[in-house]
C-alpha cells in the first residue's frame, strides 16, 4: 500500500472523528485487497484504480449532525472483532515463533509517538503477554537487526518474564544502519529447523525500513524456508516492499502495513490466535511431565532449601535458594515456575491448567445472533450483567435464547468463551 | 496502612450456593444451622463491607439448581442510588437506611426464589461456573460505568455448600482464566473449609472482610495444598508423566497409535537407520 496519498488526505481534515471514520473505511478497503491477493499474483496499486468516494458514506440527518452515522460506525467496529473465528479447522497449538524487530535508522522516525522503536517495543511486550495467555505451551524468541547484522535478543523460551525484561532493556539501545532480512531469517532458521514436526514454526517480522542489505540471494533463502515449512509474516511500518510480498506469499504468511498505532496493535493481536495447522504438520504424542508443587516450611524436618535450575544460569540478583517448588518427575531437578523444559533430562514440564487454557480454541463459542431491540419488548435487562438494554440491537445465544447486550457479547466472546446461561444446564459441552 | 482514597471503588460480589436439596438434607443433619442462618451471616458480611468505606459497592448472587439470580442490587433500581420503592420501610431503630433496605430486599428475593423454582431431580452438586460467569459480566459492566478518574478493585467471595459437578470442568476453567485476566495477577484468593458452620459470620468477618492490600498485614489460615497433576483420559488416574496429543491436547498414560478423542493417527518414532558409508576400494598397487 502506498502510504503517501492516504497521509495527504487525512492530514487535510482536522476533525478527529472524521479521521477515525475514514481510517475504518480505508481499513475495509484494505481487507478486500488482501483477499484478492490470493487470486491474482499482482494486484492493482491504489493510484491505478479510480477514486473511492469515501465521503459519500457519511450522511447527515435533518439537523446536520453526523452523530447517528458515527455511532453506527463505532458499533460496527466493535462487532467486527467477534467474527474472526475459524470454525472447525484444526489449529496449531504448539507454536515456536520468532519475532524479528527492525532496529535500523528508520526506527528513530517520530511518526509513532514518541518514536517508532519505543512504540514497537511497548506493543511487542503486550503481544508477548497476550501470546502466552492464549498459547501457554508455546515458545517465543526475539531477534533484532541493524547495521546489516542480526542478533538474538532472547532465545526461544516459554516464560514471558525473560522476554519482557529484555524488551524493557532494549528501549535504551540505539538505532542505526540498515536491517538485513537475509541474516535475521537465517538466524531464525538455524533454530527453527531443529524443532519437532508437530509444532508450527513461525517468524513475525516488524519491518520499518524500505531497504535490506543481504549477503546472498534472498530468493534462494525463501525457497529453503518454504521447504522447511517455516511461515513468515511481516508487519510493515512504512510502505509495501516487494521482497516482503514475495516472502510472505511463498511461505504462506500474511503481510500488512500499519496505518497508525491502534492498527498496529490490531495487526499484532491477529497473530496471537493459533493459525490453522498446515496439512503437512505431523500429529504426534508429546511426552510431558506434570510436577507437583511442594510447599515446604522450615518447620518440616525433611525440608531442605535448594537452588532452582533456572536460577543457576541467570545473572540477575536475588536469592536462589527456596524451600518449595516444582520437581521434575523424571530427574527431580527443581524449578520455580512452569511451563519449562527440564535442562537435565529434556522433559517438557507443564501443569494441567496450562493445557486447559487452550481448550477454548478447540471448542469455540458460536457467534450470537444479532436482532433489533424492538423485537424484544419482553426483556428489558441483559441476562448476564443485569444492565438495561439500551443499544439498538441485542444478541441472542442460539442454544439457550438468552438475551445479552453488546458489551457482554464482546466480553463473552473475547474473555469468557462460554455462555453464562448455557453453562447452567448439566449437560457436558 | 494506606487509607483508600475517595476515588477508589471496591466491589464485593458474594455468590451463595442455595441448592435446596443440599440445604434440605442439612436441616436433618444439623438443625441449628439452616439456610436462613447462613444468609444472616452473609448479610452481616455485606453490611460490614458497605459500611467500611462510603464508596464500597456490593452484589449478591444466589446460585440455584438451574439458574443464578441476583439478590442484590435490584434490576429495577437505577444503579448506585435510589431506593425508590413504595414498599421501602424506614427502619425505626435508626439503622443506616441503605443497609435496612438491602437486607429486607435480600430476604424478600430469596423467599421468592425458593418458592417459585421447581426442583427437579435429586442432584446435590452445585453449578458455580454459571454464577461466576454472571458475576464477571456484572463486574465488567460496573467497571465500564465508572466516572472518569475512579479506579475499581473487585473481588468475588464464594460460599459453597455442596460438592462440585465434574461435568462443569471446562466451563469452570474458562471462567477462572477470565477472572485471572481481569485481576491482572494470579487470582490470589483464599480457600477455607469452615470447621464449625454455626460460626460462619465470624469466619467471614475475620478472614474475608479485609481486601487484598490489607491481608498481607494479617495472619491468615495457611494455604491448602492443591494437586495440579493431570488425570489421564483413559483411566482417570492421576499421572506425573504422560503423553499429550498435539491436536486435541488430551492426556494419555501410555503410548497408543491413535488418539481416542480426535482419532488422528500418530507417527510412531522409529529408530533412525544409519546408512553405512561406502568404503572406497583402494586401487591395489
Amino acid at each position: 500500500m502506498n502510504a503517501i496519498p492516504i497521509c495527504c488526505f487525512t492530514r487535510a481534515t482536522p476533525n478527529a472523528i472524521i479521521f477515525h471514520i475514514l481510517q475504518f473505511l480505508i481499513e475495509l478497503h484494505l481487507e478486500v485487497d488482501s483477499i484478492k491477493m490470493d487470486e491474482e499474483p499482482e494486484r492493482a496499486k491504489r493510484w491505478e484504480g479510480g477514486y473511492e468516494r469515501t465521503w459519500e458514506i457519511l450522511k447527515e440527518d435533518e439537523s446536520g449532525s453526523l452523530k447517528a452515522t458515527v455511532e453506527e460506525i463505532l458499533f460496527q467496529a466493535k462487532r467486527k472483532r467477534v467474527f474472526e473465528s475459524h470454525g472447525q479447522v484444526r489449529l496449531g497449538m504448539m507454536r515456536h515463533l520468532y519475532v524479528v524487530i527492525d532496529t535500523s535508522r528508520t526506527m528513530e522516525d517520530q511518526d509513532l509517538k514518541p518514536n517508532r522503536l519505543t512504540s514497537t517495543l511497548k506493543l511487542v511486550e503486550y503481544f508477548v503477554e497476550e501470546y502466552f495467555d492464549q498459547n501457554p505451551i508455546s515458545q517465543v524468541g526475539i531477534i533484532t537487526t541493524k547495521n546489516k547484522r542480526a542478533e538474538k535478543l532472547t532465545d526461544l523460551a516459554g516464560n514471558p518474564k525473560k522476554h519482557i525484561d529484555a524488551l524493557k532493556k532494549a528501549k535504551d539501545s540505539t538505532c542505526g544502519g540498515e536491517p538485513s532480512l537475509y541474516n535475521s531469517l537465517s538466524l531464525a532458521m538455524q533454530t527453527l529447523k531443529h524443532m519437532p514436526g508437530h509444532s508450527s514454526r513461525e517468524v513475525l517480522i516488524i519491518f520499518s525500513s524500505l531497504t535490506t542489505c543481504d549477503p546472498a540471494n534472498i530468493y534462494e533463502l525463501v525457497k529453503t524456508l518454504k521447504a522447511l515449512k517455516i511461515r513468515v509474516s511481516v508487519i510493515g511500518l512504512s510502505a509495501e516492499v516487494r521482497v516482503c510480498t514475495v516472502l510472505t506469499r511463498e511461505t504462506g504468511g500474511s503481510y500488512h502495513v500499519i496505518l497508525d498505532e491502534s492498527h498496529f496493535r490490531e495487526l499484532l493481536m491477529f497473530h496471537v490466535k493459533p493459525p490453522p495447522a498446515t496439512s503437512s504438520s505431523e500429529c504426534s504424542l508429546i511426552r510431558m511431565g506434570f510436577p507437583q508443587h511442594t510447599i515446604a516450611s522450615i518447620s518440616d524436618q525433611d525440608a531442605k532449601p535448594s537452588f532452582s535450575q533456572a536460577h543457576l544460569d541467570s545473572t540477575s540478583g536475588g536469592p536462589g535458594l527456596s524451600m518449595g517448588g516444582y520437581f521434575c518427575p523424571q530427574c527431580q531437578a527443581k524449578y520455580t515456575e512452569l511451563p519449562v523444559e527440564c535442562k537435565v533430562c529434556g522433559l517438557t514440564l507443564v501443569s494441567a491448567p496450562h493445557l486447559a487454557r487452550s481448550f477454548h480454541h478447540l471448542f469455540p463459542l458460536e457467534a450470537f445472533q444479532e436482532s433489533p431491540l424492538l423485537l424484544h419488548h419482553t426483556e428489558r435487562f441483559c441476562e448476564a450483567c443485569q444492565g438495561e438494554l439500551k443499544d439498538k440491537s441485542v444478541f441472542t445465544c442460539p442454544s439457550c435464547n438468552s438475551v445479552f447486550c453488546v458489551e457482554c457479547d464482546l466480553f463473552i466472546h473475547d474473555t469468557l468463551h462460554c455462555c453464562p446461561s448455557c453453562i447452567h444446564s448439566r449437560s457436558a459441552p | 496502612m494506606m487509607m483508600a482514597s475517595e476515588d477508589e471503588v471496591s466491589l464485593l460480589v458474594i455468590v451463595v450456593d442455595v441448592n435446596p436439596i443440599w440445604w434440605g438434607q442439612q436441616a436433618n443433619r444439623e438443625p441449628q444451622f439452616t439456610l436462613s442462618k447462613c444468609l444472616d451471616a452473609v448479610m452481616v458480611m455485606g453490611n460490614s463491607h458497605l459500611v467500611m468505606t462510603r464508596t464500597n459497592k456490593l452484589a449478591i448472587i444466589a446460585s440455584h439448581c438451574q439458574e443464578s439470580h441476583f439478590l442484590y442490587p435490584c434490576k429495577l433500581w437505577k444503579f448506585g442510588d435510589g431506593h425508590g420503592d413504595e414498599n421501602a420501610s424506614t427502619s425505626g431503630d435508626g439503622k443506616y437506611e441503605l443497609l435496612s433496605v438491602a437486607n429486607d430486599f435480600i430476604a424478600e428475593e430469596i423467599k421468592n426464589l425458593m418458592s417459585r423454582t421447581e426442583v427437579k431431580g435429586n442432584q446435590t452438586d452445585t453449578l458455580l461456573a454459571g454464577s461466576l460467569a454472571k458475576a464477571l459480566c456484572y463486574i465488567h459492566r460496573v467497571a465500564k460505568e465508572l466516572e472518569a478518574g475512579q479506579e475499581m478493585k473487585s473481588r468475588i467471595l464464594v460460599v459453597k455448600a455442596a460438592e462440585d459437578c465434574a461435568l462443569q470442568y471446562m466451563n469452570f476453567m474458562n471462567v477462572i482464566f477470565a477472572a485471572q485476566k481481569q485481576a491482572c495477577d494470579i487470582t490470589g484468593g483464599l480457600y477455607l473449609k469452615i470447621p464449625q458452620k454455626i460460626a460462619l459470620a465470624q469466619y467471614l468477618l475475620w478472614v474475608f472482610l479485609p481486601d487484598s492490600d490489607q491481608r498481607s498485614q494479617l495472619v491468615l489460615p495457611p494455604p491448602v495444598h492443591v494437586d495440579y497433576r493431570a488425570a489421564c483420559f483413559c483411566h482417570r488416574n492421576l499421572i506425573e508423566i504422560g503423553y499429550v496429543c498435539s491436536v486435541c491436547l488430551s492426556i494419555f498414560c501410555n503410548f497408543s497409535p491413535i488418539c481416542t478423542t480426535c482419532e488422528t493417527a500418530f507417527k510412531i518414532p522409529l529408530p533412525q537407520v544409519v546408512k553405512s558409508k561406502k568404503k572406497k576400494l583402494k586401487p591395489s598397487t
